[in-house]
């Protein structure tokens, strides 16, 4: 039987990668994807937590999590597509019209 | 797990209870239907989305009364928490629905966008916020999040060829979509530790020190954890310092009359599921000082982002951009009401300064002109010569988002500040006070030219449509009620004060 | 593991065989009684006329990506169907049958109604 604890220290480091990730990298397309392995590690979390407590909300609070991706998805490279028909590039250090 | 899912109770299917959302579902779909149609007429679709928030408002309205007698209507296994407090942000969210509805008709028809999406993007939006203020489960504050705030996205980047709209978007996904992650991460380290992810849950695990699932102790530091997660997540949505950067961005960006329901409705909608976790559940006294942390932090967080919004604005020359930086500057206002545990204030604040808000963007949609261009403070030489009304009406808006005595923004910020004042907050109230003073100065600047700089060039405005002349007026009108005699508004709040803590 | 236990995983085993059956059915009736058609781009690996031999680092027609975008939203809204079928028998007892099928037919028609608008927008057009 495994643990709970590495459980979530799985989680919190693919958490932390995901995190790092979006201020590291520069490209849109991999930015979203470090966005989507943010809420995944919590998915793992919420699994690993749900089985612990054999409590089942977690298990429904996961449900909602891979539905509210995919919508995101659709949304976020629906963007990323008009961003890259207007510009003809996906590196966030161009979108600078707008000051920081 | 089969047998423990069997132990759930059954769903309380409660038609009633959710019936403004339902209204305002159903109307968002009619509207996206009728978007798609061979020639969609404007006029029409706008009928239903108006028809659909006013229904929503009177359905309401309706639950008002049965809430008073009952104390608060619970739905789908706690689910969703029909109780004053989420009736009074319904009704916010369903006035500036309303509002913004009518404010982007015009832009929307000048610049050709297709419109049924339009609408029924802020018409979904506003149900997302709906069932966060409603929400009795850590899921449903997730599901209204999202829902409100993908919406948000799409109305963001709406202008699909417009580089600035584009990076507008974003920026705001981007952003907002790392702050929804840190949220959630929150949400399933509170869920570990106290072994219920429902609000009530919650609260009876912090107060009784044990978790609901495992029956052993709360776990603290997981609780802890968990807490700061969400407190990241949260000032995040409400764009709070050091939390704030993408704010003048995003509100720059977009076209106005979004920016405009982002700055109040996303905002109240935030601080509504921001109450609901942080001051029903985190209640003082109990979870080993964890009240009294978030309380400090939060006052740290509010303080900062009361100078930095401020000191900001001073420096800004797009009128769109020196508003964001108010909007930062309010956020810090309202929670200072947070911090003082004081759900009443806060809701008061934020109606004022949506109220205000949204006629204020209304203007600046009109003045914006095509192409949702002029937004620079200069564009507005000369305007109190060639266009007296607008610009007394503008004055008048942001003398109230100043905080000028005998209008709305005086009112919410006196409420606000007093009730922290009386907690022992003094710091902050003072450091508001003092920041308040400041912000006139940039709350004027606008004022002066308009007033008297010479006008460069007189510039080709069409009259002002009767969709922003409406949401001005009664933006206005909003604004003196609130700030001359908010008394009857204020008792019925007073009255439900009870609704918001109360256990089954 | 105990027999009883074991047991239960005979309708996973059942369900597994069945979707075997019908896959392999589908392959098999498909190439008895289907129109075969030979021509260049019904040889080619990939059927939607992308050449596999190549650059991979040219750019997509826009369908393809929409085409996916809809097929994951689609897709992932049948999760909501597990629930609702582990809870149907447990719910009926409470409300009626008919109204709970009715709730999962409202779900459903909310998802034509997503159909609907894709259609109407010509997103499934390729000409």
């Amino acid at each position: 039987m495994v643990p709970l604890s590495w459980y979530l220290v799985l989680s919190a480091v693919l958490f932390t990668l995901g995190a790092v990730g979006l201020f590291v990298k520069r490209n849109i397309i991999s930015i979203f994807m470090c966005i989507e392995l943010m809420l995944n590690a919590v998915n793992l979390s919420l699994v690993a937590f749900s089985s612990f407590l054999k409590h089942l909300d977690g298990q429904l609070f996961v449900f909602m999590v891979m539905v509210v991706a995919a919508a995101e998805a659709g949304v976020g490279l629906a963007l990323i597509i008009s961003v890259f028909r207007n510009r003809e590039s996906v590196d966030i250090d161009k979108l600078n019209l707008l000051k920081m | 797990m089969m047998t423990l899912l069997l132990q759930t109770s059954v769903l309380d299917i409660n038609y009633v209870a959710i019936w403004p959302m339902i209204i305002l579902s159903i109307s968002g779909i009619a509207v996206l239907l009728f978007g798609i149609a061979k020639d969609p007429v404007h006029r029409d679709m706008s009928m239903i989305g108006i028809v659909g928030f006013v229904l929503a408002g009177v359905a309401t309205g309706r639950l008002w009364l049965p809430v008073k007698t009952v104390g608060q209507i619970r739905a789908f296994s706690n689910m969703v928490i029909i109780d004053h407090f989420s009736l009074y942000f319904f009704f916010i969210f369903i006035i500036i629905g309303l509002l913004t509805l009518l404010i982007s008709a015009s832009f929307l028809e000048a610049e050709r966008l297709p419109v049924g999406e339009f609408y029924s993007l802020v018409m979904f939006a506003v149900v997302g916020m709906m069932l966060m203020a409603a929400a009795g489960h850590l899921v449903m504050i997730f599901l209204g999040l999202e829902i409100a705030s993908i919406s948000t996205y799409a109305l963001a980047g709406y202008r699909r060829n417009d580089l600035r709209s584009n990076e507008s978007a974003i920026k705001y996904f981007v952003l907002g979509s790392a702050a929804t992650a840190f949220l959630l991460y929150g949400m399933a380290l509170i869920y570990g530790a106290t072994g219920s992810a429902e609000l009530e849950g919650i609260r009876t695990a912090i107060i009784d020190n044990v978790n609901a699932a495992t029956k052993q102790p709360v776990h603290t530091e997981l609780l802890f954890l968990g807490a700061a997660m969400m407190l990241v997540g949260f000032s995040f949505k409400v764009s709070a310092v050091p939390f704030h950067l993408w704010t003048p961005d995003v509100y720059e960006g977009a076209p106005s009359s979004v920016t405009a329901f982002m700055a109040t409705a996303s905002k109240a909608a935030a601080f509504a599921a921001f109450l609901r976790v942080f001051v029903f559940c985190f209640v003082p006294g109990y979870g080993q000082g964890l009240h009294s942390a978030w309380t400090t932090s939060l006052e740290t967080i509010a303080i900062l982002t009361m100078i930095a919004g401020n000191i900001a604005a001073l420096t800004q020359h797009n009128f769109k951009r020196m508003l964001a930086y108010s909007s930062i500057a309010h956020a810090g206002y309202a929670l200072v009401g947070l911090i003082a545990d004081d759900w009443q204030a806060v809701a008061f604040y934020l109606l004022t300064y949506s109220i205000t808000n949204i006629g204020a963007f209304g203007l600046i949609t009109y003045l914006a002109g095509r192409g949702d261009r002029e937004t620079e403070i200069d564009d507005l030489a000369g305007l109190g010569f060639n266009n007296l009304g607008v610009s007394i009406a503008m004055l008048i808006l942001l003398l109230s988002l100043a905080g000028i005595p005998l209008t709305a923004g005086f009112m919410g910020k006196f409420i606000v500040f007093k009730a922290a004042w009386q907690k022992g907050f003094h710091v902050a109230v003072i450091v508001a006070v003092v920041t308040s003073a400041v912000s006139v100065y940039y709350y004027l600047r606008p004022m002066v030219i308009m007033f008297f700089r010479e006008l460069k060039v007189e510039p080709k405005r069409l009259p002002l449509p009767t969709g922003v002349l409406v949401t001005v007026v009664l933006s206005i009108l909003g604004t003196f009620y609130l700030g001359v005699m908010p008394g009857r508004l204020f008792q019925a709040m007073e009255n439900a004060k009870v609704s918001f803590v109360q256990s089954r | 593991m105990n027999g009883q236990e074991i047991l239960s995983y005979v309708p996973i085993l059942m369900m597994f065989l069945v979707s075997l059956a019908i896959a392999t059915g589908m392959v098999v009736s498909s190439s008895l009684f289907g129109q075969k058609v030979k021509s260049r781009e019904k040889l080619m690996p990939y059927e939607c006329g992308k050449d596999p031999v190549g650059s991979a680092r040219e750019r997509f027609s826009v369908k393809f990506y929409m085409v996916a975008l809809m097929f994951i939203l689609f897709d992932i809204e049948a999760i909501f169907f597990v629930p609702w079928a582990v809870v149907f028998r447990k719910m009926a007892e409470v409300y009626s049958k008919a109204f709970v099928f009715l709730e999962m037919l409202v779900f459903i028609a909310v998802l034509l109604v997503g159909y609907i608008y894709v259609w109407k927008k010509g997103i499934l057009d390729w000409k």
